[in-house]
Formats: C-alpha cells, structure tokens, sequence
C-alpha cells in the first residue's frame, strides 16, 4: 500500500519544502493535516519542526486530544522541534506543556560550545531500531538545534557534542522522534524517512 | 604522522552563490561582474560535488531596493538534501517568513540589520535563531574593523567586533563574516578578522571571502578555527570541486563530512 503521511504544521514558520521533496524521494504521497478528517485520510504521521516550543504548543492547543489519539494510532515521526513537543514539558520562551506522549523535559543545552549546535554530527550508543535499518554506524546527520529533550527512557541513539552528549532520536512503540533533520541529511536522511515509511 | 585539529564539530564547506538575478556573478577586477552560469544548475552541480550547504546571496536587492525576488530563490533551493541559505535584501520578520516558505532554512541578513538591529530579535523569536543568520561585511582599517553594508559599498562607522557581540546577544544563530578587502580576489582570507571573532562571540561563525588556493582554506580553518567555510571564485572557475577540497583538507587532519 503506497505510504499517505499527514504533514501535521506546528508553528508559523518553517521551510516545508525539504519535507515534501523528501518525503517524495522516500517514495511517499503526502498531504497536510488542516481538519480532523485528514487523520482518516493518512497512515502515517509527520510533525516537523522550527520555530520555537511555545509558539508550536500554541499553534495547535485547540487540537491536542485529537493529536494524541491519532499519534496512538499511527506511526508517528517527529523532527527537531517536532520530536520535542511530543514530551511533556519545554523551557523555552517560558513553559509550555508539551502534547505529553512520551516523557522528557525540554531544556536549552548546557555545553562549552557554541549554541546553536549547527552542523553534521554523528549518533552513538545506537539501540537497534528498524529506524536504522541500512544506515551505517558513522553516518552524520544535520542538526540545527539549542534545546535538547531528555528523555533517556526511550533514547535510541545519543549524539556527543563538545562532551555533552545529548538524546539525538527516541522510540517509544511506533512513536519515532529526531532531533536531527532528515531532510537535510542526504542520502542517510532519504534512508531514514524510507525505514519510517516501512513501519 | 596526521595531527587531528580539534574543531568543535566537522567543518562545513558551503558553496556560495552570489547572484545578479538570474545569473550567478563573480566580480573580476577591471572587468565588473562576470556571469558564471545559473544559479539552479550550479546549486545542483555543487551539490553533487559534496557541498554542506548552499549559500545564495542576491547581490543588487539592497542597492536597488527593490522586492526579493522569491521565485528565484525558490528555483536554487530544488532537489538538494542538505540547507539552504539566501539572503540579500531581507528587511522585516515577513521577510524572513516569505523566505522560509521558499525553500529557505536559513535567512541571512546584513545591512538592514544594522539599520534595525530590532528586527534580528524578532525574526528570532518567530523563526527560531538557527534560521537567522547575519552576514558582517568588514572592511580593515589600521587598527580595527569596520561594517560595511550593500555588498560592501558603503561604510557605516560601526566597529564590527560591537557588532558582533550586540547579535549574538539580539539572537542570531550564525554569523557570517567576509571581507571586503578579500572577496573575489582569491588571496585568503582575513585570518585575523577570523581568529578574533571566532574569540569572541559563542555562536558559529562562516568565513567567507578570498579563498585563492586549498592551502587558503586550511590556514583559515587552523587558525581563525570558524565553523565553517563559504567558498565561491575557487568553485566557480572549477579550480577544484568541492570533494577535492574536501579530500584534501582531511588529509591535512582536519574533520570533514565525507
């Protein structure tokens, strides 16, 4: 059956672009979450993510209980931001409450470094997941972020930046979360998409 | 024996376009602004050739002040897996808004941010800061630096380390510095332009401007240690592809991403 993901738009800014061509290159159709008929529609979830939590949590607390029934439902990815606001609470901006899926706080990174964390980084303490299916161990992904999720429950890889190492993606059941950008990741990014897209 | 430099992450090396809608330009000396060719192709083309990120900079958009040409912006941004980066022209947090919902991930301002430092806040607290990036254009006087804005034409008697502190503290994510005196001549960079802002602000920092040579690119990188790399006139001549530059600098120990 081809793969129908529901582009679930969190915030008011945000390049979508790399998502849709992405999402295509994976071999997906996809179409953006506006009404609750949409989630009928779909098989998979997709919540992408800039800005900043507040603004997210904002732009769809009219939504929540409908969000997370379907993300109960659902295989269910969330990148940066997007994987964030799956937790239940973020520090930026203030506190919001998070749509509380799975656990973990949101905090800004504490590291000597420069912040944000820009750049290639790679993943260790990688658990196996079917995320990682065809992906090698040293493959770098793009990661664009200063807060960080902390949720060592569900982690599945970790990333270390300037010895700090911090939760770069979870798994909890069919609810996968990437602090990195896949769609901006080349052909290891395509590849991570296309392992969602199998679930 | 290899020496491993330490950076903080692996460097990136960004291609950069600088644009006379619709042709990607290079000033030549004597001869004005040369055309090298379109700007989509050469998106592509570089990166295909391993580039990190692309950079697209609308040269005449301030000058002119005319309206950012959005679609132009959007056609450069297809089919690459990695982010992109345009600016040239960008005034308001909408600015940055219309940018983003064009293919952009990061938006670069420069001289309208010095005009309305305020607007860096806000795009910020709309976009996040990891999509406001501010480009400093330094022109070197005897002892200390100056801001130049419109692509490095006219002087505003800013001290560009002030500068750079006072966007750091506005939040940006990025700041990109090039160099007037260098950009386009391929002599190398400013390294100590370089080494004093990469001291002094925590956030990362892009050299651009005067990459002659692979060794350019590697002094720069040991010495002025910024986050990454803009490189345009060595890839436009095709002096080398981008996989040559990056080859070479692992060699010399330095972490790139193959």
């Amino acid at each position: 059956m081809r793969n129908k993901v529901g582009i679930l738009v969190v915030g008011r800014a945000g390049n979508l672009t790399n998502i849709e061509r992405a999402l295509v290159e994976a071999g997906a159709e996809y179409i953006y979450i506006k009404d609750i008929e949409d989630f009928e529609k779909i098989n998979k979830i997709l919540i992408p993510g800039v800005g900043s939590y507040k603004d997210a949590m904002n732009s769809i607390k009219d939504r929540i209980e409908i969000i997370r029934e379907n993300i109960k439902k659902k295989p269910t990815l969330g990148i940066c931001l997007g994987m964030q606001i799956l937790g239940q609470i973020g520090f930026e901006n203030g506190e919001s409450k998070g749509i509380g899926v799975i656990e973990g706080e949101v905090r800004k990174m504490e590291v000597k470094a420069k912040t944000p964390h820009i750049g290639w980084n790679k993943l260790t303490n990688r658990k196996e997941s079917p995320l990682f299916k065809d992906i090698p161990e040293d493959a770098a992904f793009y990661f664009m972020h200063s807060f960080e999720l902390n949720n060592y429950i569900d982690f599945i890889s970790l990333t270390d930046y300037e010895n700090h190492k911090f939760v770069s993606s979870i798994q909890r059941g069919n609810i996968f979360g990437v602090q990195f950008h896949p769609e901006k990741s080349r052909e290891y990014g395509i590849q991570l998409l296309r392992n969602f897209l199998e679930m | 024996m290899i020496l491993i430099i330490h950076v903080t992450n692996m460097v990136r090396i960004i291609a950069r376009l600088d644009v006379k809608p619709p042709y990607v330009v290079k000033p030549i000396q004597f001869e004005g602004l040369r055309k090298i060719g379109d700007p989509k192709e050469l998106s592509q083309k570089y990166y295909n050739q391993g580039a990190d990120e692309i950079l697209y900079i609308d040269i005449v958009s301030s000058l002119y002040q005319r309206e950012i040409l959005y679609s132009n912006i959007f056609d450069a941004s297809q089919d690459i897996f990695v982010p992109y980066a345009a600016g040239g022209g960008v005034r308001t947090v909408n600015d940055f808004v219309e940018m983003l919902h064009h293919g952009v991930d990061k938006v670069v301002i420069n001289t309208n941010a010095i005009l309305n430092p305020n607007v860096i806040k806000e795009a910020v607290e709309i976009c996040g800061s990891q999509a406001v990036v501010v480009h400093i254009e330094a022109k070197k006087w005897d002892d200390h630096w100056e801001c130049y804005t419109d692509c490095g034409r006219i002087p505003t008697s800013v001290d560009v380390f002030e500068w750079a502190k006072a966007v750091e503290m506005l939040g940006a994510g990025e700041i990109i510095v090039s160099s007037v005196d260098n950009d386009g001549t391929k002599k190398g960079f400013d390294i100590d332009l370089i080494k004093k802002m990469s001291k002094l602000v925590n956030i990362p920092l892009i050299a651009a401007s005067g990459a002659g040579s692979l060794e350019d690119i590697k002094k720069v990188i040991i010495e002025g240690k910024p986050d990454a790399v803009a490189i345009a006139s060595l890839l436009h001549y095709n002096s080398y592809s981008i996989s040559e530059i990056k080859n070479y600098l692992s060699s010399e120990g330095i972490e790139v991403m193959l």
